[in-house]
Formats: structure tokens, C-alpha cells, sequence
């Protein structure tokens, strides 16, 4: 999977939210909200790349005090909710 | 001919044949023969052939259009036009720091005024400064910023202001310049007001921003963080196409969304609007 071009993480007074920006992105129409964890993970994507859900349930594991069942869980939930949101491709 | 100016302290210059001066009134109040830092130079000439680009998106309003696209070399390229027909382009340097601005014919003043307010917007983006959209009231000494879609009633509401509401007088009635300086949000007065003829160069302590909205009461109330980020983008005519653009207006709105009150007026266009707003924005400057 790959993050969509045009997509920034931002830091809005505290709070983590990815919005469209540049020139794939020009329409400011959208904003979504991340909690801490969703953050993190997307910056491991966008660093990753073309990453899959094991590499993100990888870098969580071993970031965070988590058994590889609930990282491979937790990152599923999140990524369906990108796929959702239509801020990734396959 | 060179003639220097200076909008929210940040200076530039525009270099055109004599007789262009005389009708940029507008620009008056701004020429500033002291300053000797500017941020960019437009040349304005009388188009002689079209200039040659690519198309990479357009945006249209109320019957002007205003492409952006790409020459060969790589240089950013504006064209202008009114009821489709085209008015002149704006050709920017690599930096953004030099713009040569071509007129084709009588809406010379249109392209001009667009072609400096994008240069302006370009250069300043990364330096906490930002031009808004929003017409703009000052009241004891602050200023009190009005923003909405084109047509909500941002003048109007301004008009209420003034008329009901002792003291007010207009800042500027559509494109203002914020900028942030050791913390604290000015607005400033700049040569580009819309339709109405209020080019001056003052400035204050931002009070308050009310996103207007039309409704058949009148109500406010104050906004949270992530809204009043979102109303800040749309109303900040930011570009966002390089990365460096993108980080410096993320970093106005971001200062301006912790520093300053945002609001959320639903409104009717009478005098009870004024006074439901000004009654809630003013001493309620502090978080």
C-alpha cells in the first residue's frame, strides 16, 4: 500500500491531523484527525513507502510494549480506516 | 521607473513606465522611498505576445479566472482572465523574488493587483504574515476580522458595525495581511480591498475572527482548535505547492489558532448581529 500524493501529517495545536497539500491536493477539502498511535504509524508508512500491514504491526512491536497479535490487530483497524478515508492506495 | 512599497512591513518594488503610476492610486498610501529590504520586484509591461505555458490547474469566481501552469524552463506562470477573455499573465523567477507582469489591454489594473497579491502571498508565506480574506473593523484600538464565502455578508456585517456600534471603522473590506510578531496577530490595511475603495495603512492588535454564517437567528459562539484551523485555511489565500509554503502557513495558522479567538456567528444582516458579535468578541480577547 501507499500513502495518496498530496498529504501532510501536521501538528495543529497539539492535536495530529493529515490534510491535502501541494499541487496533487489543491482542494483544502478535508482534514482528518489521528490519535498518538495512528500518527506514528503513518509516519513509519510514509518513511516505509510501498508498506504492508506487517511491516507498520513490525515497527509497532517493536516501538511499543505490544504482542505481535495486537500490533498486527491495532494496525489493521487503523489502516482499514485509511482505506476508508481514501488516503491510501493499494 | 522604480517605486518602493511596504504592506505589513514587508517591502517590495514595482518597476513600470510613469504614466502606470499615476493610476495606481491605490498603492499610494503604501510607497515607502525609505525602505531597503525588499522581498521582490515586479515589472510590469504592455504584453506585445501571449505567454507560452502549461496548464496545471484553474480556479474560477465570479468571472474571473486565474490559470496556474508552467513554462518550459520551470517558471511559475499566472494568466488573468475576465468573462474569458485574457487580461495578462504573471511570469515568477525560480525564487519568487522577481515577477514580470504582462497587461494585454484596458484591465490592466486587475491583472496588476492580482499579479502582486500572489507574488505577496508567495514570498510572505514562510514569514508568519498571511493575506486573508475577510473584511476587517477596528474598534478601541483592536481590530475584528469578518470571514466567510463570497457573498455570505463579511461587508455587510462590517456596514452593521459601523452604523450601530460607536466608534468602528473599516480596516479593509477584502484582503487584509495578518502577521505575527513576537507572538501577538496584527492586521494590517493593504492596497487590495475588493470592490470597495478602502486602501489604508494602518494596523492593530487582532481582537477577535468571526466566521460568518447566514442563518435566520442570530448566535454565536466560540470555536474549538480544529475548526478554527480549517475556517483560518480557507480564508488565508496561502499557496501550498512547494513544501517550504506549506510548512510557513501551517505555522501562521497554527500561531494564529492558539493566540487568537475564533468565533462562529450565525447571523441575520440587521442590527441586533452587531450587537450579539461585538457584545461577545470584545474583552473576551484572552483563552
Amino acid at each position: 500500500m501507499r500513502q495518496k500524493k498530496g498529504l501532510v501529517l501536521r501538528d495543529v495545536c497539539g492535536e495530529k491531523v493529515i490534510i491535502g497539500e501541494g499541487l496533487e491536493a489543491i482542494d483544502f477539502g478535508r482534514l482528518l484527525c489521528l490519535n498518538e498511535t495512528a500518527a506514528w504509524l503513518w509516519q513509519r508508512a510514509s518513511e516505509i513507502g510501498d508498506f504492508t500491514i506487517e511491516d507498520l504491526a513490525e515497527a509497532l512491536y517493536e516501538e511499543y510494549e505490544v504482542s505481535k497479535e495486537k500490533a498486527i490487530q491495532d494496525v489493521t483497524t487503523i489502516v482499514d480506516k485509511w482505506k476508508s478515508a481514501d488516503i491510501i492506495t493499494e | 521607473m522604480r517605486k518602493h512599497y511596504t504592506v505589513a512591513g514587508h517591502g517590495f518594488i514595482v518597476d513600470a513606465e510613469s504614466s502606470v503610476f499615476t493610476r495606481m492610486v491605490q498603492y499610494q498610501p503604501f510607497q515607502d522611498d525609505s525602505i531597503d529590504n525588499t522581498l521582490f520586484t515586479a515589472r510590469v509591461h504592455e504584453s506585445v505576445s501571449p505567454v507560452i505555458y502549461t496548464e496545471n490547474y484553474r480556479q474560477e469566481d465570479e468571472g474571473q479566472t486565474i490559470i496556474c501552469g508552467e513554462t518550459s524552463d520551470g517558471n511559475t506562470v499566472f494568466e488573468y482572465q475576465l468573462e474569458n477573455k485574457i487580461e495578462g499573465w504573471l511570469v515568477c523567477s525560480h525564487d519568487y523574488k522577481e515577477g514580470d507582469v504582462y497587461c494585454t489591454g484596458h484591465q490592466w489594473l486587475f491583472v496588476l493587483n492580482n499579479a502582486m497579491m500572489m507574488m505577496y502571498t508567495v514570498i510572505t508565506s514562510d514569514r508568519l504574515t498571511a493575506l486573508f480574506h475577510s473584511s476587517v473593523v477596528s474598534l478601541k484600538g483592536r481590530a475584528y476580522m469578518f470571514l466567510g464565502k463570497s457573498g455570505t455578508g463579511k461587508s455587510t456585517h462590517s456596514q452593521l458595525w459601523i452604523k450601530h456600534i460607536e466608534g468602528t471603522e473599516l480596516v479593509n473590506d477584502d484582503n487584509p495581511v495578518v502577521r505575527i510578531i513576537d507572538g501577538v496577530a496584527r492586521v494590517y490595511g493593504s492596497p487590495w480591498s475588493g470592490k470597495t475603495p478602502c486602501y489604508r495603512n494602518v494596523d492593530y492588535p487582532v481582537g477577535g475572527i468571526v466566521k460568518l454564517k447566514q442563518a435566520p437567528f442570530n448566535e454565536i459562539r466560540r470555536m474549538k482548535t480544529i475548526e478554527a484551523y480549517v475556517t483560518l485555511a480557507m480564508s488565508i489565500s496561502g499557496m501550498r505547492w512547494k513544501k517550504w509554503m506549506g510548512d510557513g502557513i501551517h505555522e501562521t495558522e497554527n500561531q494564529l489558532t492558539a493566540t487568537v479567538p475564533l468565533w462562529h456567528l450565525s447571523c441575520l444582516p440587521d442590527q441586533e448581529a452587531a450587537e450579539v458579535c461585538s457584545k461577545a468578541i470584545i474583552n473576551q480577547e484572552i483563552k
